[in-house]
C-alpha cells in the first residue's frame, strides 16, 4: 500500500493570475527565474522545500506531492474521495476544508500537522509513524 | 437595455453591452435557422474532443513528440522542492487549467457567432484538436527537453537570437491590446450595468482581507474563499439596490463615463501590479476559480433543465460589407481555438512540475480541450441562451460592429438565461453572469499589466537600458500608459477592430511557439507536419487579415490603427522569415546522441545538447 503524502504550499508561495492571455504571473517572459518572488517569506518556502526533499529521500516508496492551497481541481475531490471512503461524509467535508490550509501536511487525505509547527524533521517523523501503521 | 450599433468611438459613447432582443430580422438575411438542443451540440463537441484526445494526442505523443516514460524530466533533474517539483499529473492539470482558462475564450466566440454557430463551432473544435492541442502539448514537450526553459528562451536557443527579441515584441503588443480591450470591456459593462460596480469594487478589499485572514490565522482557505463568493453574490443584491453611475462625475470633469472608468481601471492596475501576488491576485483568483466552476455548472445545468435550443442560423447570411469568414473568423476566435499565450504557461511553471514526460500529453492537450470547452459554452450561451427566437437573435447580430460591441453582453444575458432556467430570478441571474465576466476580465487586466511590466523590464534589459530595467515604478508607468493611450486616443476605432488586432497578435505568438515546436521536431527526425500545418494556416490567416485591415484603416483614415497594424504586419513577416530559415536550416541537421535518441537542446547552429535518461 502506497502512502500518499501531500504538502500544501505556503500561502506566500503564490501562483496568481488565472485567465487566457494573463496566465501565470511570477516568472519572467523571456528571462529565467521568478520576477516577483515573495522574498520576505522565503523562510517558510524553504522549510516546505526541505520537508519535501527529506520525505522524497527518506521515504522513497511514499507518493509525495507539493500542491498549492488554491488547486481546488485536485485537492478537493482527491481528499474528499479518500476520507469519505474511510470515515464518511461529514469527516470528508471537514478534512476537505482542512486540506486547504497553507503549510498543511496531509497523509492519506487527513491533515496530520503543519510544516511550520513540525519542522522538516518532524514532518518526516510523523509521516514515518503513519507509514508504520499501514497494513503490510 | 437598448441596441446601439457600434459606429461611434469607444470612448465617446457609452455602448450598451446588454442589448435587448427586439429588432426584427432584416429582409435578405436568410441564413438557415436551427432548432438543435444546445445540450446535444455540447455532447457532440464533447465526443469529438474525447476522440481528439484519445487518438490524435496519442499519435502526437508516440510519433511526433516521441514521449519517453524513462526520460528524466527537469522536475527530477533539478528538484528543489520549490519550483522544480515532480508532481502528480492531476495536480499539474489543476494548476495549468486554472492558469489558462479566463475571459478571452468567451469574448471571441461571442463575436464570431455573427457568421453563424456552425463556422464558429467548427473552428473551435478543429482548432482545439489540430492546432491548440498540438501547440499547448508541443510547447510543454519542447520545454521538457530544454530544462523547462520558457518558450522565449527556447526560441533563442532553437531558432536564433533574434527570435527572442521578436517574441518579446509580439508579446508586448499582445499585452497592450489585451489590457486595452479588457479595460474597454469592463468600462462598458460598468456603464451598461451600474449594479455590477459595488460587487466588483468591493471584491478587491474583500479578497485582500480574506488573503490576510488565511495568512495570519493559518486557517483553511476553502471556507473563507467560499464565504467570499457568497459575500460577492450578496453584494450583487446590494449593487442592484445602489447602482453606481459615474456619468455625472465624468460630465463634470469633461469626459464620458467610459473614459473615466478606463482611467480609474488603469490607475487601479498600476497599484495592483506592484502589490505582492499573494496579497491580492492569489485570493482573488481563488474566489474566481470557484466562480469558474459555478458558471460552468450553471451553463451545463441550465441548458439541460431548460432544454434550450439554438435559434441562431448555422451559417449566417451576413450583410455585404461585413468582414469575410476567411480570414477574420480565425482571428476573431483566438483563445478557445488556439492561444499563443498558453505556450508561456506550458513552458513556465507547468514544465517544471511534470513528473513523467508522458504526463505532458494529459496536461498539455487536456488544457487546450478545457479552453475549447469554455469557448463552446460561450457559443451556446450566445446562440441558445440569450434569446428565444431567430428574429430576436438577428436583432443582436445585425452587423459586425454591433456583434462586437454587444458580444460580452450577449454572453452575460445568455448565461443569465441559463441560470434563470434553474430558478435564479432573471435580473439577479444577469448581474451574476456580469460579475463572473468582469471578475475574470479584471483579473486578466491585473495580471496583464504586471506581465507588461516584466516585458518592459526585459526589453530594457536587452536594449541595455539598465535604469529602466531596474526601476519598477517607471516600468509600471510605461506598462499602464501604453494600453491606456490605446484605449483612449482618438482615432475612430471600435472594440471589434481592437479585438481583431488582439487576435492577430495572439495568433502570431502561437505561430512563433509552433515554429519552435516544428523546428525541434524536424531536428529530431520526426514528422513535423502536425505542427507545420497549423503554423502555415495561422500565419496565412494572420497576414491576410493584417493586409485587409491595413487597407481598411488607410481607407477610413484611421491614422493610429494603421501604423499599429503595419508594425504587427512587419513582426508577422519577420516571424515568417525566421520560421522559414530555421526550418530550412533544421531539415538537414538531424542529430542523435550515442544512445540513438535525438539530441534535445541547443541552437540550430551548434546542435549541442545534454539529453538525460533514467
Amino acid at each position: 500500500v502506497t502512502l500518499r503524502v501531500v504538502l500544501v504550499r505556503p500561502w506566500t508561495d503564490s501562483h496568481g493570475g488565472s485567465g487566457c492571455c494573463s496566465g501565470e504571473s511570477r516568472d519572467g517572459i523571456c528571462f529565467e527565474g521568478r520576477v516577483d518572488g515573495p522574498h520576505e517569506h522565503d523562510a517558510e518556502v524553504g522549510l516546505v522545500s526541505q520537508a519535501y526533499l527529506r520525505l522524497r529521500a527518506d521515504l522513497p516508496d511514499a507518493d509525495v506531492q507539493l500542491v498549492s492551497a488554491n488547486n481546488s481541481a485536485y485537492l478537493l475531490p482527491s481528499v474528499f474521495r479518500t476520507v469519505r471512503r474511510k470515515r464518511g461524509l461529514l469527516a470528508a467535508l471537514r478534512e476537505t476544508n482542512r486540506a486547504t490550509t497553507a503549510g498543511a501536511v496531509l497523509v492519506d487525505g487527513e491533515r496530520v500537522g503543519d510544516v511550520t509547527t513540525l519542522g522538516a524533521d518532524g514532518v518526516v517523523a510523523e509521516v514515518r509513524r503513519r507509514a508504520e501503521q499501514l497494513p503490510q | 437595455l437598448v441596441v446601439e450599433p457600434e459606429t461611434t468611438e469607444v470612448h465617446d459613447e457609452p455602448r450598451s453591452v446588454f442589448p435587448a432582443a427586439t429588432t426584427p430580422r432584416r429582409p435578405g438575411q436568410l441564413g438557415r435557422s436551427s432548432t438543435v438542443p444546445a445540450i446535444v451540440v455540447a455532447a457532440v463537441v464533447g465526443v469529438l474532443f474525447f476522440l481528439g484526445y484519445r487518438f490524435y494526442s496519442s499519435y502526437l505523443a508516440d510519433r511526433v513528440y516521441a514521449l519517453d516514460p524513462a526520460f528524466v524530466t527537469p522536475a527530477h533533474q533539478f528538484s528543489d522542492g520549490v519550483d522544480f517539483v515532480p508532481t502528480n499529473k492531476h495536480v499539474v492539470f489543476g494548476h495549468h487549467f486554472t492558469s489558462v482558462a479566463g475571459a478571452a475564450p468567451i469574448v471571441g466566440p461571442a463575436i464570431a457567432v455573427f457568421w453563424g454557430w456552425g463556422p464558429a463551432l467548427a473552428w473551435i473544435v478543429l482548432g482545439t484538436i489540430f492546432a491548440a492541442g498540438v501547440h499547448d502539448f508541443g510547447s510543454l514537450a519542447v520545454s521538457l527537453r530544454h530544462r523547462a526553459k520558457n518558450i522565449g528562451t527556447i526560441a533563442q536557443d532553437v531558432i536564433s537570437n533574434r527570435a527572442r527579441t521578436l517574441f518579446l515584441l509580439i508579446i508586448f503588443f499582445l499585452l497592450t491590446l489585451v489590457n486595452a480591450v479588457f479595460a474597454i470591456v469592463i468600462a462598458s459593462l460598468f456603464v451598461a450595468n451600474p449594479g455590477a460596480v459595488i460587487p466588483i469594487v468591493v471584491e478587491i478589499p474583500l479578497a485582500i482581507f480574506i488573503g490576510q485572514y488565511i495568512y495570519k490565522t493559518r486557517s483553511a482557505a476553502l471556507v473563507p474563499s467560499l464565504v467570499g463568493v457568497v459575500g460577492l453574490y450578496l453584494l450583487i443584491w446590494v449593487g442592484q439596490q445602489f447602482p453606481v453611475d459615474i456619468a455625472p462625475v465624468a460630465e463634470a470633469i469633461g469626459m464620458t463615463a467610459n473614459t473615466l472608468w478606463i482611467i480609474l481601471l488603469f490607475a487601479y492596475t498600476f497599484v495592483a501590479s506592484r502589490i505582492p501576488v499573494w496579497m491580492l491576485l492569489q485570493p482573488r483568483d481563488y474566489i474566481n476559480s470557484h466562480q469558474l466552476f459555478i458558471a460552468l455548472g450553471v451553463i451545463a445545468l441550465g441548458m439541460l433543465v431548460g432544454w434550450s435550443t439554438i435559434v441562431a442560423p448555422v451559417v449566417n447570411d451576413v450583410p455585404a460589407d461585413s468582414p469575410s469568414i476567411f480570414p477574420f473568423l480565425f482571428i476573431t476566435i483566438a483563445c478557445g481555438a488556439i492561444s499563443g499565450f498558453h505556450s508561456l504557461v506550458s513552458s513556465g511553471t507547468t514544465a517544471k512540475q511534470i513528473d513523467k514526460e508522458t504526463d505532458a500529453r494529459y496536461v498539455g492537450y487536456m488544457g487546450a480541450i478545457g479552453e475549447g470547452s469554455l469557448a463552446t459554452g460561450a457559443v451556446l450561451a450566445t446562440t441558445a441562451g440569450v434569446v428565444a427566437t431567430r428574429a430576436e437573435w438577428d436583432g443582436l447580430y445585425p452587423d459586425f460592429g454591433t456583434a462586437g460591441g454587444g458580444a460580452v453582453g450577449n454572453f452575460v444575458n445568455g448565461v443569465g438565461a441559463f441560470a434563470n432556467n434553474i430558478g435564479v430570478p432573471l435580473d439577479l441571474a444577469v448581474i451574476f453572469a456580469a460579475v463572473v465576466v468582469i471578475s475574470f476580465a479584471a483579473t486578466t487586466m491585473d495580471t496583464g499589466v504586471r506581465l507588461q511590466r516584466y516585458i518592459v523590464q526585459e526589453i530594457a534589459e536587452l536594449a541595455g537600458w539598465q535604469k529602466l530595467a531596474r526601476n519598477l515604478t517607471l516600468a509600471s508607468l510605461i506598462a499602464v500608459a501604453v494600453p491606456l493611450a490605446l484605449a483612449l486616443l482618438p482615432g475612430g476605432y471600435t472594440f471589434s477592430k481592437l479585438w481583431l488586432l488582439f487576435g492577430t497578435t495572439n495568433q502570431l505568438t502561437a505561430g512563433l511557439a509552433l515554429s519552435v515546436v516544428a523546428v525541434w521536431v524536424t531536428r529530431m527526425k520526426r514528422n513535423p507536419i502536425p505542427a507545420i500545418v497549423p503554423l502555415v494556416f495561422l500565419l496565412a490567416m494572420t497576414t491576410w487579415a493584417l493586409i485587409r485591415q491595413l487597407l481598411d484603416f488607410v481607407e477610413a483614415g484611421e491614422w493610429f490603427l494603421a501604423p499599429l497594424d503595419l508594425v504587427i504586419f512587419v513582426l508577422a513577416m519577420w516571424l515568417i522569415v525566421e520560421a522559414a530559415l530555421a526550418l530550412r536550416g533544421s531539415a538537414g541537421r538531424h542529430t542523435h546522441d550515442e544512445m540513438g535518441s535525438p539530441v534535445d537542446s541547443g541552437p540550430v547552429d551548434s546542435g549541442s545538447g545534454e539529453p538525460s535518461r533514467r
